[in-house]
């Protein structure tokens, strides 16, 4: 088989097509695993502040609980 | 798009793409362990810090 080696990577037209296949593939898998790690972190604590900082973000029940108590 | 390919020889356009994202998840890793709020392992409360503000403004 007289592939075409001219390209600059020396990869053939086939061959570049099959790893592409690959790559696109484990690119989105790396992308669902690291969207979903952010959710969890997001749902743990988010990093954006409001406003008036974080603790209104927080849940508010705790300061009230340490104010009482 | 698979032309890229042709350009960059996949195997070095692999290496170097994990050892990027290594480094940057290493240092992100880093930065959030330094930080008070999102350091996971001494786990702090979050609202620590507004506490101690409220707590003494009241005093």
């Amino acid at each position: 088989m007289a592939e075409d080696r001219s390209s600059l990577s020396g990869v053939s037209d086939a061959e570049a097509k099959e790893f592409h296949a690959l790559f696109v593939s484990s690119f989105v898998a790396f992308t669902v695993v690291a969207a979903l790690a952010h959710v969890l972190v997001w749902m743990w604590r988010p990093w954006i502040p409001g406003p008036k900082g974080w603790a209104l973000l927080d849940s508010a029940h705790t300061v009230i609980t340490q104010l009482i108590g | 798009m698979y032309k890229i390919w042709l350009l960059f020889d996949p195997r070095r356009a692999l290496v170097a793409l994990s050892a990027f994202l290594f480094v940057l998840a290493l240092i992100i890793h880093f930065i959030c362990l330094s930080s008070d709020r999102f350091n996971w392992l001494e786990g702090k409360p979050a609202v620590r810090a507004a506490a101690i503000e409220m707590t003494t403004s009241l005093v």
